[in-house]
């Protein structure tokens, strides 16, 4: 399997500029998802990957060819649409088999590979119908199908789940995962989806306005998003960003948010700037309606309490702004009285610069 | 009795709500029923010895004689064979021309080159007959013409093509194309956009070449266009266009150039003989119902794709 | 200024025509009557109310004429007379050009009024006119012997001529043909001996605008073309119906011309050049001779004057036959399918036959052929002569009489001295140069059948007609050869049903002009 290396490339549509010079390096058999909002660039830089858009500038490698001027025939990369890009007119497996057929490869051989790929999708009782005879998950099988038939170096995926319904976004979305894992192709994946991009990744890249905003584990990038955009863009329901003024008591920072004090990490960068606007992030997962150590109380009053199990989506407004903060309620039943006030510790706290919205004391920036 | 009425209820009902759609309909319904139901009486006088002033009421009954004239009559039975070599003809070589003009265009990417030459080959679309017919009289004029001057060049023989039955075909055929072709091209160039471009997408990535993505892609998509056209076309099999061959034709070429339509011209309207005409018409029509469905049968069976 | 014009001539008329025919001798009716008329003619689809002639009508006669045309949409005139009849509703007059067939049918159906009792009774002028041309009266008749609309009479004899270039003959020391050997010689030598003198063999001796009229050659061997002004029709030869196409006269001369339009004698392009043809031609100093219009082929010497230096294309007598006879076949015929009938409807279908009548008074006439009086033109020493506005109007005469209602196609009697007082000096020289030489011969007038004739002749003769059109240019041509498939050609004419045909029209011609 091959490695892919984006090095300073940027893509222009004459003197427009869309992707403005991404640098990445995907390992071999690594699965890379690219996420970000419509018009990020991400579908972009795939399909400069695949070849189906010219490379403006900059250098791409895939494994230790340099590829910016190659076919995409030439470059053994197999990709995945959105809307399937199945041939209406031909059958199951005869969609499966084009890329072989177009290959000229032998009509026994083809035969085999489209059975053994069927066997791996599922697809064997399906290989003589029509794609307007099938449903939109095995649609999208054989779509894969398709790419996985002709042993790449490379998959590419552009957003292939979007046009599903919810469960069975999640059921393709293991198989994916399944099959990356059997077949140990290098992957690069494109979805608008942060909960895609948080299962399937092993690595993810975040994308904003055609440069790269953050590029990390999931983990990485849900406990240590680089600036308020990551941080609001990873993680379901998003962090809560607020707006306030930093002080200091004897302990140490804090954040005056509209006159209540709320004790923050006592970070090095927030030393000596009394007065500084910042915007103090607090996940959903990480407030508590029990108390807990060495936590700071916010008062609020619920207006909506969204009941989803074991848990309970609490809304409120705090400074001005819509908060939600998640709780256990283990089965009990939760009103909107019982709640006056939620509890986070100082440590779960992240603390974004007001100006730039960088985090302080990221590992990155430091 | 009680079944009746609750059903005479819903369909009051069922019109009462959606009257909308129902007055949008209208205007097609009764196109239809005046401008194509209501002639249809007038076919009767196909079996009549019709006169214009005692009208089709008044006018006796005389059963399939027009038709027994009609089929007696050899030169009747030429126009219909020339009529059915015409026809064939134009769609083996007419009906292919438009797809391959599509196709071309579409294998064009240099935007302006691309609206010139289509404007120039739907241009004679929308010259009148009269006028292409000069142009081709002219063209062909042993004296002046084009092609003869061309044929002078390289030696050959002036030929005097438009008295030659043996060129009539050829001549009329080919200046059909020239004019229609074109034009024709629209509703394939249409199918074409229609698309779905990560089709060509797919088959790049997976290494088809342009020729390929034409016959493994652009044409099956568009099969189902080109199948209901060509429906249309068996359709009007015998509507050989003959105001043109009427233009071009001449006693010296009848015997290649006269169509059932000419024929029906100049024996039924140029004479008065309506009845006669009505008869060879209703003919006409009867032979095209008969070959669209047959058409269209065989396509829903082999290809899925039919007109109804 | 045409507006202008008529404007004037409509006060005119007004002020004039009371004064002129102020004794009402040829009033029809006291009070004002109205009748409706269907008038479609080729230059207009429609009667104009306001025609000066129609006010100056309706001052002397008290009859006003009501436009009520159908198919004002069509210039066709079949499509526009049977769209009147099988609306029904039949306006009073039907007229225009063209109706002889569709009244000669439907008349006998009951659709038309038969004229001769009221002729008799009502129209002592078109009666007079009728004991004097009886052979008028039968060819317009239907098959039931009533006749069923007033026709259109042209005056005139002659319509064509043959034409040739005297500056080529005279620049070739030729002259004018008087036999067919002769005619061929100096065919032969326009050909060949470059008369246009540009060093080009680009000549062509012969052309015709239509190519019928090439047929018209066979008169030189004896054979016909036609038996009447249109083309490809029936003769009668001794009392017995005969088609020139059967004939031995036209096998020889087309055999002739097949050789001559071989050897290049004739327009290689005759069947297809077309109506300008003889404008092409001539203006380019190509062609040699033709068979066309006494009126407007000798127009060419005035307008290319100059063009085409020392043009001179006169008129020349028909060349003698092998025979030895000079024969002019193309006449003018004496009467017109054109005029007008009284419909069924009409309620008042005396005063409608004394309205037809007035036209073949001496007033009606000269109002029918020259326009008002003291307007378009004036009587001098007896004769009608145009005002010079009108003979120097920059417009041609008949389209001025055209639009002030004279010479539109109504039953009327042509006076020739309308023509001739336009016609350009080398066409009268030429007309009284065919005048002076007995060239011309009877016509056929046509027939009326009967509903069971019309059927034979409508089953058979189109597709008789289309075989030997066929045929004939086939031999022209050259794609075979006329004197060995001639008795193919005449058992393929009887198989077709030819002499059931020749026994209708013999039966129809005989019951009308009673032999």
């Amino acid at each position: 399997m091959s490695s892919v290396v984006l090095e300073k490339i940027v893509k222009k549509y004459g003197a427009f500029e869309v992707v403005h010079g991404i640098d990445l390096e995907i390992a071999a058999k690594e699965f890379v998802v690219l996420v970000g909002p419509s018009g990020c660039g991400k579908s972009t830089t795939l399909r400069m990957i695949a070849g189906l858009e010219e490379i403006s500038g900059g250098t791409l490698t895939i494994g230790d060819r340099v590829m910016n001027r190659v076919a995409p025939k030439d470059r053994d990369v197999a990709m995945v649409f959105q809307n399937y890009a199945l041939y209406p007119h031909l059958s199951v497996s005869e969609n499966i088999a084009f890329g072989l057929r177009i290959r000229k490869v032998k009509k026994e051989q083809i035969a085999e590979s489209v059975a053994d790929v069927a066997g791996i999708l599922g697809l064997t009782d399906y290989l003589d119908r029509r794609p307007a005879d099938l449903s939109g998950g095995q649609r999208q099988r054989v779509a894969m199908g398709r790419a996985i038939v002709r042993h790449p170096e490379v998959f590419l995926f552009d957003e292939p789940l979007s046009n599903l319904d919810a469960k069975l976004r999640t059921q393709m979305r293991a198989e994916i995962k399944r099959l990356h894992k059997r077949l140990g192709v290098t992957s690069v994946y494109v979805t608008h989806d942060q909960v895609e991009a948080m299962t399937l990744a092993d690595r993810i890249v975040v994308m904003c306005d055609g440069r790269i905003e953050q590029i990390g584990t999931p983990m990485d990038l849900f406990n240590n998003p680089i600036n308020t955009f990551v941080a609001g863009f990873i993680g379901s329901p998003p962090m809560n960003q607020i707006d306030a003024k930093l002080t200091y008591d004897d302990k140490g920072p804090l954040a005056d948010i509209d006159g209540v004090a709320v004790r923050l990490p006592a970070l090095p960068e927030l030393k000596h700037n009394e007065g500084r606007k910042i915007v103090v992030g607090m996940r959903p997962e990480h407030m508590s309606i029990t108390p807990i150590d060495d936590a700071s109380e916010l008062p609020v009053t619920l207006d909506l309490i969204e009941t989803l199990g074991s848990e309970a989506l609490l809304h409120t407004m705090v400074a001005g702004k819509p908060f939600v903060a998640k709780a256990e309620t283990n089965g009990k039943a939760l009103a909107l009285e019982d709640v006056t006030s939620l509890r986070i510790a100082a440590k779960e706290i992240k603390v974004f610069d007001g100006e730039t919205g960088m985090a302080f004391g990221h590992p990155g920036t430091a | 009795m009680e079944h009746r009425t609750t059903r005479l209820n819903r369909i009051a009902d069922h019109l009462r709500a959606n009257w909308q759609i129902y007055v949008l309909l209208a205007p097609t319904i009764i196109w239809f029923i005046v401008f194509l139901y209501r002639p249809m009486y007038g076919l009767q006088i196909a079996f009549k010895d019709y006169s214009v002033f005692r009208g089709i009421d008044g006018s006796p009954w005389i059963g399939f004689e027009h038709f027994h004239t009609l089929f007696g009559s050899d030169q009747f039975i030429r126009a219909l064979k020339n009529t059915v070599i015409i026809s064939m003809l134009t769609l083996l070589f007419g009906f292919p021309m438009p797809i391959i003009l599509a196709l071309m265009f579409n294998e064009v990417l240099n935007q302006t080159y691309k609206k010139t030459v289509q404007t120039v080959v739907y241009l004679p679309h929308f010259i009148s007959t009269v006028i292409i017919s000069g142009i081709v009289i002219t063209a062909f004029s042993p004296s002046s013409g084009v092609v003869n001057t061309v044929l002078d060049w390289f030696g050959f023989d002036k030929i005097y093509f438009l008295t030659k039955p043996e060129w009539f075909r050829p001549i009329f055929i080919g200046s059909g194309i020239w004019q229609e072709a074109g034009f024709s091209s629209i509703v394939f160039l249409a199918a074409i956009a229609g698309v779905n471009p990560s089709l060509y997408e797919s088959a790049v990535v997976d290494g088809a070449s342009r020729w390929q993505m034409m016959w493994k892609i652009t044409i099956p998509s568009i099969m189902p266009t080109i199948i209901i056209m060509l429906i249309i076309r068996i359709g009007n099999l015998l509507e050989v266009g003959f105001e043109m061959i009427i233009l071009l034709y001449q006693p010296a070429t009848y015997q290649t150039a006269d169509v059932v339509n000419t024929y029906i011209y100049r024996q039924g309207l140029q004479v008065g003989q309506y009845d006669l005409a009505a008869a060879a018409g209703l003919f006409n029509a009867v032979v095209a119902f008969v070959l669209v469905m047959t058409a269209n049968t065989i396509s829903k069976r082999y290809s899925r794709t039919s007109l109804w | 200024m045409r507006k202008m014009k008529l404007a004037s001539a409509f006060l005119m008329s007004t002020a004039i025509a009371p004064a002129a025919h102020a004794d009402g001798h040829l009033q029809i009716v006291d009070e004002p009557l109205e009748l409706t008329i269907h008038m479609h003619w080729p230059r207009a689809q429609g009667y104009n109310e306001e025609y000066p002639v129609e006010l100056a009508a309706r001052e002397m006669t008290g009859i006003h004429l009501i436009d009520a045309t159908s198919g004002k949409n069509t210039t066709d005139h079949n499509e526009a007379i049977n769209l009147l009849l099988a609306t029904g509703d039949l306006p009073d007059i039907v007229g225009g050009h063209r109706i002889k067939d569709a009244v000669n049918q439907y008349g006998p159906e009951g659709a038309f009024v038969p004229l001769n009792d009221l002729i008799e009774e009502h129209a002592p002028h078109i009666k007079a006119f009728f004991d004097e041309n009886p052979d008028i009266a039968q060819a317009i008749s239907s098959w039931d012997g009533n006749m069923y609309y007033i026709p259109y009479l042209p005056d005139g004899k002659f319509g064509r001529a043959y034409f040739i270039r005297q500056d080529w003959l005279d620049a070739l020391g030729l002259e004018q043909p008087q036999n067919v050997d002769e005619f061929y010689d100096v065919l032969v030598a326009f050909r060949d001996n470059d008369p246009n003198g540009n060093g080009l063999k680009d000549e062509i001796p012969l052309f015709q605008r239509q190519w019928e009229e090439l047929i018209r050659y066979v008169t030189l061997w004896d054979g016909r073309s036609s038996g009447s002004d249109t083309y490809h029709d029936f003769m009668v030869v001794d009392g017995q119906l005969q088609h020139p196409y059967a004939t031995e006269g036209y096998r020889d001369g087309m055999a002739h011309l097949a050789k001559w339009y071989a050897e290049g004698l004739i327009d290689p392009e005759i069947f297809t050049r077309g109506s300008s043809s003889r404008d092409y031609l001539l203006s380019e100093n190509l062609g040699g001779v033709t068979h066309d219009w006494f009126a407007s082929t000798s127009g060419y010497n005035a307008s290319l004057e100059g063009t085409v230096e020392g043009f001179n294309f006169v008129p020349f007598l028909p060349p003698a036959s092998v025979s030895g006879v000079r024969m002019e076949e193309h006449r003018r015929i004496p009467f017109k399918p054109d005029g007008w009938a009284i419909s069924h409807t009409n309620e008042n279908v005396i005063e409608t036959i004394k309205y037809f009548d007035f036209f073949f008074t001496e007033e009606g006439r000269l109002l029918s052929n020259f326009g008002v009086e003291g307007d378009t033109w004036n009587m001098i020493d007896g004769q009608p002569v145009y005002t010079d506005e009108v003979l120097n109007g920059g417009i041609a005469v008949n389209t001025q009489m055209y639009e002030v209602g004279a010479q539109i196609q109504r039953g009327y009697w042509q006076d020739y001295r309308y023509e001739w007082q336009w016609t350009a000096e080398a066409a009268r020289e030429g007309i009284e140069l065919y005048d002076a030489n007995d060239l011309l011969i009877d016509q056929f007038l046509g027939v009326a059948f009967n509903e069971d004739e019309q059927r034979v002749y409508d089953r058979n003769w189109t597709q008789i007609q289309t075989y030997m059109l066929e045929r004939q240019q086939a031999w022209i041509l050259g794609t075979g050869d006329i004197e060995a498939d001639w008795d193919d050609y005449v058992a393929q004419l009887d198989r077709m049903g030819y002499n059931d045909v020749i026994e209708v029209m013999q039966a129809a011609y005989d019951r009308q002009y009673g032999n």
